[in-house]
């Protein structure tokens, strides 16, 4: 039943244009601010801060490595290795589901699902799909070797550090 | 002696109630305002009442077939969900009073509630037993549902709630499976959210977002409690209301089409 039939005076064609008018501005309010609420709380929901550790933080100095030592930093995930008077940082982190390598004489092994890697952290067996990440290594001003975890470095790209 | 000089005990000179009669049927007037129809229904009509004015039952149908009430047609799966999910509620609400989702109490809170807390480990293990009894009945009363053919039209909307339900159900189990933050929990979400991360286009950002940062650590904890107890409960709480209504609406459980 229309308008019409219920109120023969009042209900003209130009009021139920008008009626019809309101509702769509209405619904499309409605889903336009219900849409901009929920990309603004998908924004929301991804933080600017994180309260994880740093990305880049500081090893020592140089003269604190022998040669051919590997020293693992277990919070950072990261294992630094000297060869001669050249330096790198390596990830200890799985490249299959993110558990945390262990160092053994041929390279690396997972514990999780049993990949394996070598010295270079190149795949040798099981899951993983690709090779560990490689961190480039940086001397700070004050001497300290600085590893950045954001910046990724080809494998085998040492630091030369001159004594 | 006159009629009208005859006064009924509760009635004032006038034969209005007067305030003893109101006392007098206080009871009676209290019962009422709290129930709708009478204490034992003596017929069908008010059988049928006394369902459609109890807030509980109201989800009910007045009428149902005979042969959906039986056990085998259903085993009950969908109910001992739900009920189920009550215990995990009330047991929920009750573990929430001790524990704390920060990395350094979270571990020792779970090992107060086993040795330090009255009835914790019953607690504990009960929400436990129940979140993995929940899991096994949803995906039975899946099952039935499917295998009984009653995902069909016109029930297909419905069947679309209990697969999101399904989905929530799993969620809720994943979020819970972190917060005692030992090294099978601390591992699992390591795993699980970088299987996350394999899906397409969108797999790093969600597990970004889920993690609230690139590692497991406090952050991931907080996110996992909070939907864990108050987002991913609220919505499914929601659905489920949304699933029940919905039954009544598609005509009752499935049956055979009559011949």
């Amino acid at each position: 039943m229309t308008t019409a039939n219920l109120n023969p005076e009042r209900a003209t064609e130009a009021v139920e244009g008008r009626r019809t008018f309101i509702s769509w501005i209405t619904a499309g309010a409605l889903v336009l601010s219900a849409g901009l609420m929920g990309i603004f709380n998908l924004i929301f929901l991804r933080p600017r801060v994180t309260y994880g550790p740093p990305s880049k933080f500081r090893v020592g100095k140089p003269d604190g490595y022998s040669s051919g030592a590997e020293v693992v930093f277990p919070a950072a995930r990261v294992v630094v290795r000297r060869r001669g008077d050249e330096f790198a940082a390596i990830s200890l982190v799985c490249t299959h589901l993110g558990c945390v390598v262990n160092p053994t004489d041929s390279g690396f092994d997972c514990p999780c699902h049993g990949s394996k890697y070598d010295s270079a952290g190149n795949v040798v067996a099981g899951p993983a799909p690709k090779r560990l990440s490689w961190y480039r290594i940086a001397q700070a001003p004050n001497g300290e070797l600085e590893v950045d975890k954001r910046k990724e470095v080809d494998s085998g790209t040492y630091l030369e550090v001159k004594a | 002696m006159s009629m009208d000089k005859v006064q009924i005990p509760w009635t004032d000179s006038d034969g209005k109630p007067g305030f003893w009669g109101a006392l007098h049927s206080l009871p009676r007037r209290v019962y009422h305002s709290v129930f709708r129809s009478r204490p034992i229904p003596a017929n069908d009509l008010e059988r049928s009442q006394a369902v459609a004015a109890n807030f509980f039952f109201h989800l009910h149908s007045a009428k149902v077939q005979e042969r959906t009430l039986r056990f085998k047609t259903t085993l009950g799966l969908g109910l001992l969900s739900l009920y189920t999910f009550v215990i995990l509620v009330v047991t929920g609400i009750l573990l929430m009073f001790y524990y704390v989702p920060t990395p350094v109490e979270a571990y020792d809170r779970m090992l107060d509630l086993r040795g330090a807390v009255f009835f914790g480990t019953f607690l504990r293990n009960l929400h436990r037993w129940s979140a993995h009894a929940m899991v096994g009945l949803v995906f039975l009363h899946l099952m039935r549902v499917f295998l009984t053919g009653a995902h069909k039209a016109p029930r297909e909307f419905n069947w679309m709630v209990g697969i999101v339900l399904f989905l929530l159900t799993l969620l809720l189990s994943f979020t819970g499976y972190l917060l005692p933050w030992d090294q099978l929990a601390f591992w699992a979400i390591v795993v699980g959210t970088s299987i996350a991360s394999y899906a397409p286009v969108v797999g790093d950002e969600l597990r970004y977002v889920l993690l609230g940062g690139d590692s497991v650590g406090a952050e991931a904890l907080l996110r996992f409690y909070v939907l864990h107890v108050a987002v991913l409960p609220v919505v499914l709480t929601t659905l489920i209301g949304l699933h029940f209504w919905r039954i009544r609406k598609d005509g009752g459980l499935a049956k055979p089409r009559e011949k």
